[in-house]
């Protein structure tokens, strides 16, 4: 008797004592008001011995595997005996309809006990991304002491498969990660800070309706294109277009540089910026503008001089957002600016970022019991509460900000 | 004559510890308030308010804007447990049992006690589904032919059947304002309640729309017990046989209609039927 | 009035400024759509060469036996050789053979199996039979490479290029549409490789985060704005968790995957199962956030209504609320869905990155989805695959723009319902 029989007999049985349930307050309704409609009666029952039967299912094999795996009882007989309890229930149930019954209420606080439990996967899940985080970044730690990996600056987790070769250890410093993210995250922002701050104000404040119903659509189209599409872009078009205008002007670029990276990442971003701006812009009330208008100022002094400095606060908690965003990011950077880690400011020049790193590290065969897999947990340690902080820090400013003018 | 400013003062001196003036009791009561006190966070709205309302009567309860008409009213079917900070306080009788009461079953309170609100609000489902929602969700009817008659009684009752009948399929929102309120109000009636609370059902309708709802009102008594809040003292001399006048969260007077109108004993119920504040 | 003057030129160039901004953001969209485009329009055809192949009894089947399960062990590779070598009778030596025989495709074999297996009486006659060319020739016949470079910068050299015109003067190629890339899997040849691997991993895939992030959001977005008691330290740090589960960066999600699904619950590398749990997880708060919104402005007094009529709360929000509330919860959910579609890193991370030939038959099998897909031949230097990787990218993102223009569609819908 396996599982999936046991399910559908007990569902089928779920079914028959609902239209018992219903049969009776159907007949008590005949002569008496009901408290609660017919329907709920039947569900009433239905439900409660569900819940209660597979509760006793999933106990009893809780305790079979962990507790007592010595007492096993035959397949049949959990069967059997769920069935049971499901009948039982049933009975309990059966027996307290009546017209005062108030089976709406007590369907009703499943429910709301149902939707509640659905509420709390979201807490499950930042758990989960902890546990696994820190439990393995933990273990790296004991293999790799905190501090060489956080303010060293040599990068190379390539653990050499013979005693005597050069380098003998892995190396893990992630200074030149560190630097490396961010420089590409500061290419990125140069581009897309002016660029989507200079598009949101036009779009508030001069668009026509007309222009706005256009290119809004399209900036969107913009922020839904996969990042991989935009890691490819940066593969065959930018690069290339970077390397060409380097050898134009005499200078050498690798193939894979932070600017094409970042570069790329920047027009990624661009929508997502001119998005916050746009809504930051629009929550400054309208008489500050009609202040400064009235007395005589252009559209452009009243928003350099008016409505940028209101929105000041919104528009730098939206860039933190955005650089968070662009630190988090990891299909343009592993396509576009490459794996060799080097500490350099030069945007020519390949770098490499925690986030590639995470992927070149896991990609392919892990073993967990070597620093080299365990260093990614590390890193991804690091970066989970790199970006929670920024966006700590970036809500925080918005929210005072929307407050102010609520 | 009253200056403006002084009257406020006397007021407010007049709020803390006020009795109300004339009968609140009635000989068939349908409704008891006893001593009933509201508060939003820790701002009292309302103040030791005692009241019975009667067996088929159409009480008006009148005032200035945020006297504590609206809140006393959705006191009687417990709507002011949808917001958060309200609490309400003292008691209040609906056969015998008290409604204030944690353990009363708001739902089934509700079916008794209907509630129409200031701006129509039928749900975006065809004329005929809004009014059979109710009696669907309260088992009332055991099959389709019991349900078409609730329906269209209700719909006859609030004088909206001949306007309707060929077009029931219509979408509730597709007709003129006075019709969708006089739609909420068949959509109350068909639960069969014993009391209707009416919350300024004409603010948002014109004078003909309006003519009709007050009509309309007057027939209802014969079968409810009806409680109207409204912001029209023509409205309530019009329409009710009982006036309750609220000021600033107090029951300052309350009478038979008649009475309030013409020979007022309280000077603020005086001042407002007067003209002077609104 | 020299100042108003300057100001009024300083307004204009303000305008500008935006204007400015505005156009490089749609000029590099442009840019973007053209290069995909130019690049990846001709992987929609693919080159065939006929072939007259002599189905030989003597290779095939020489004791008549009629048998399948014989005949599959023939020699079709020789068969292949020998229609090609009937094709350029003149051809001699080893070496010029060896060039000769590469301008099909070695799928060919296979082809002229799979036509003997479905048809056994065929053996014995002669058949023309369009074959799949090599891709260094699709190339050539696209375009793609330049005949008139000199003979060392090009991968096809003089003779290979005297054969092809041969054919295009005997009209015995032509370029047909690529059903290969509809329903083959990944191959080291690209003219032999597809993407129905990568489109039936992201099916897969997304219906699992459809029916894992879908009831759970909704559930979990009704709690929220329904039913929740307000200033409730529980529910507040429900909410926290939420808003912190939308900023997390996507790669952290693979790491869950990878350490708690694949290494705790020992489920299976590559699958598409575990794939679609993954991203449901990043699709969850990108649920629940905009079916907030969509439940918030639901106006109250429909509500009031249904609780004036004494229904239950569940009853009121049930059976008025969220009827009106479902276009924009929808269009809130086809967005996160569109995402899930797009995001690759953390099912690289999940092992979804490898070399899959065979097509998954559950959820289980292993496979690719079209973004990792586009990762994986992005990083082939061929051009045969730079073609067939701007392909995938176009069929990406027409499911996408399919999908967000059924959200613009409902979110209207919905804007209608709740004025």
């Amino acid at each position: 008797m396996n599982m999936t029989v046991i399910l559908i007999t007990l569902v089928l049985l779920a079914a028959s004592s609902y239209y018992v349930g219903l049969k009776k307050s159907v007949s008590i309704q005949k002569s008496e008001k009901l408290h609660s409609a017919p329907i709920y009666h039947g569900s009433l029952i239905a439900i409660y011995s569900l819940i209660v039967s597979l509760l006793f299912i999933s106990m009893w094999r809780l305790f079979e595997n962990y507790l007592y795996p010595e007492f096993s009882l035959s397949k049949n007989l959990i069967f059997f005996l769920s069935l049971l309890v499901f009948l039982i229930t049933a009975l309990i149930v059966f027996l307290k309809i009546e017209k005062n019954f108030r089976a709406r209420e007590k369907v009703e606080n499943i429910i709301e006990i149902f939707l509640l439990i659905c509420s709390t996967v979201a807490i499950l899940i930042t758990i989960g991304i902890l546990l696994s985080v820190i439990f393995e970044a933990t273990r790296f730690f004991s293999m790799v002491p905190i501090t060489d990996f956080l303010f060293g600056t040599h990068w190379s987790p390539q653990i050499p498969i013979r005693e005597d070769q050069v380098g003998s250890s892995g190396a893990f410093g992630a200074i030149p990660l560190f630097t490396g993210t961010f420089l590409i995250a500061f290419i990125a922002m140069i581009i897309a800070g002016p660029i989507g701050l200079m598009s949101a104000i036009y779009m508030s404040e001069y668009a026509t309706k007309k222009t706005r119903d256009i290119i809004k659509p399209l900036t969107e189209i913009l922020a839904g294109i996969p990042t991989v599409v935009y890691g490819f872009f940066a593969v065959i078009v930018v690069a290339p277009f970077i390397r060409s205008s380097g050898e134009y002007f005499g200078l050498n670029i690798a193939s894979e540089s932070a600017l094409a990276a970042g570069l790329v990442m920047g027009i990624m971003i661009i929508p997502f910026v001119s998005s916050i701006s746009d809504d930051v812009i629009n929550a400054v009330p309208q008489n500050l503008k009609d202040g400064s208008l009235g007395v005589g100022a252009t559209k452009s002094e009243t928003i350099v001089k008016v409505i940028i400095p209101a929105a000041l606060p919104g528009i730098i908690g939206g860039l933190l957002l955005a650089i968070s965003r662009a630190i988090g990011e990891t299909m343009i950077v592993v396509m576009a600016a490459g794996m060799s880690a080097n500490l350099t400011a030069n945007p020519l020049e390949a770098v490499t970022t925690v986030t590639v790193q995470i992927l070149v590290l896991l990609v392919g065969d892990q073993e967990f019991d070597s620093p080299k897999t365990l260093a990614a947990f590390a890193l991804g340690l690091v970066l989970f509460f790199m970006t929670l902080i920024l966006n700590y820090v970036a809500l925080n400013i918005v929210r005072k900000y929307r407050e102010q003018y609520e | 004559m009253f200056d403006n400013e002084e009257l406020l003062k006397e007021t407010k001196s007049q709020a803390l510890n006020s009795e109300t003036v004339g009968n609140i009791h009635v000989d068939d009561p349908r409704i008891i308030a006893k001593n009933i006190n509201v508060f939003y966070g820790d701002k009292p709205a309302i103040n030791n308010a005692s009241i019975d309302i009667g067996k088929n009567e159409v009480l008006a309860m009148i005032g200035p804007s945020g006297c504590g008409k609206s809140t006393f009213l959705r006191c009687l079917n417990r709507m002011n447990d949808t917001i958060d900070t309200c609490r309400v306080e003292g008691e209040l009788f609906l056969d015998n049992e008290n409604i204030l009461d944690k353990k009363t079953d708001v739902v089934s309170l509700r079916a008794k006690v209907g509630m129409v609100f200031q701006k129509p609000n039928p749900f975006p489902k065809s004329i005929y589904d809004n009014v059979a929602y109710g009696p669907k969700i309260h088992g009332m009817a055991k099959n389709k032919i019991e349900l078409d008659e609730i329906v269209f009684k209700s719909l006859d009752k609030a004088g909206l059947f001949e306007e309707v009948k060929d077009r029931l399929d219509a979408p509730g929102t597709s007709i003129s304002g006075g019709q969708q309120q006089r739609l909420c109000i068949a959509r109350t009636i068909a639960v069969s309640p014993e009391v209707i609370l009416m919350d300024e059902p004409c603010s948002a309708l014109d004078p003909i729309a309006t003519a009709k709802i007050e009509e309309l009102i007057y027939d209802l008594k014969k079968n409810f017990t009806i409680v109207i809040v409204t912001h029209a003292m023509q409205q309530a001399a019009r329409v009710s046989q009982r006036t309750a006048y609220f000021h600033l969260g107090n029951l300052v007077e309350v009478g038979p209609t008649s009475k309030i109108f013409t020979t007022p004993q309280h000077k603020l119920t005086e001042s407002y039927i007067t003209g002077r504040f609104g | 009035m020299n100042n108003l003057k300057s100001r009024i030129a300083k307004e204009k160039r303000f305008k500008a400024y935006g204007i400015i901004s505005i156009t490089t953001a749609l000029t590099l969209l442009t840019i973007l759509f053209i290069s995909i485009f130019s690049q990846g329009y001709t992987a929609f055809q693919e080159t065939r060469i006929q072939l007259p192949v002599y189905f030989d009894q003597e290779i095939l089947d020489p004791n008549k036996t009629n048998d399948w399960n014989k005949i599959k062990k023939a020699n079709f590779n020789g068969l292949v050789k020998q229609s090609i070598r009937n094709l350029f009778p003149e051809v001699s030596g080893r070496s010029n053979k060896r060039k000769l025989y590469k301008i099909i495709s070695s799928s060919a074999e296979y082809q002229i199996r799979n036509i003997v297996n479905n048809d056994l009486s065929i053996i014995g006659s002669k058949q023309n039979i369009w074959v799949l060319a090599d891709d260094d020739v699709d190339m050539l016949i696209k375009g793609n490479i330049n005949r008139n470079l000199p003979e060392n910068e090009r991968r096809i050299d003089d003779q290979e290029l005297m054969w092809i015109e041969y054919l295009e003067s005997e009209n015995l190629i032509k370029k047909v549409f690529n059903k290969t890339l509809f329903t083959s899997g990944d191959s080291s040849e690209s003219e032999q490789s597809g993407i129905l691997v990568a489109l039936l991993g992201s099916l897969y895939a997304l219906l699992i985060t459809l029916v894992l992030s879908f009831p759970i959001g909704i559930a979990t977005a009704v709690y929220l704005e329904e039913f929740a008691p307000k200033d409730n330290k529980f529910v507040d740090f429900i909410e926290v968790n939420i808003n912190n589960l939308a900023a997390v960066p996507s790669i952290i999600f693979g790491l869950l995957g990878l350490a708690i699904f694949l290494n705790f619950f020992e489920m299976p590398r590559s699958a598409p199962l575990v794939g679609g749990m993954v991203l449901s997880l990043m699709t969850l708060p990108r649920i629940i956030i905009p079916a907030r919104a969509a439940l918030k402005s639901v106006p109250p007094s429909i509500r009031e209504g249904a609780l004036g009529l004494g229904a239950s709360n569940v009853q009121a929000v049930f059976n008025h609320v969220l009827p009106i509330a479902t276009p924009g919860m929808l269009t809130g959910t086809i967005i996160g869905m569109a995402q899930a579609l797009g995001e690759s890193a953390p099912l690289l991370i999940i092992g979804m990155v490898a070399f899959i030939v065979d097509i998954p038959q559950g959820f289980t099998d292993p496979a690719t989805t079209l973004p990792v897909q586009i990762f994986l031949w992005a990083d082939t230097p061929e051009r045969g695959f730079v073609e067939r990787t701007a392909a995938v990218i176009m069929v990406l993102l027409i499911f996408l723009v399919l999908m967000n223009s059924l959200a613009i569609y409902l979110r209207k819908k919905f804007e209608k319902n709740i004025t």
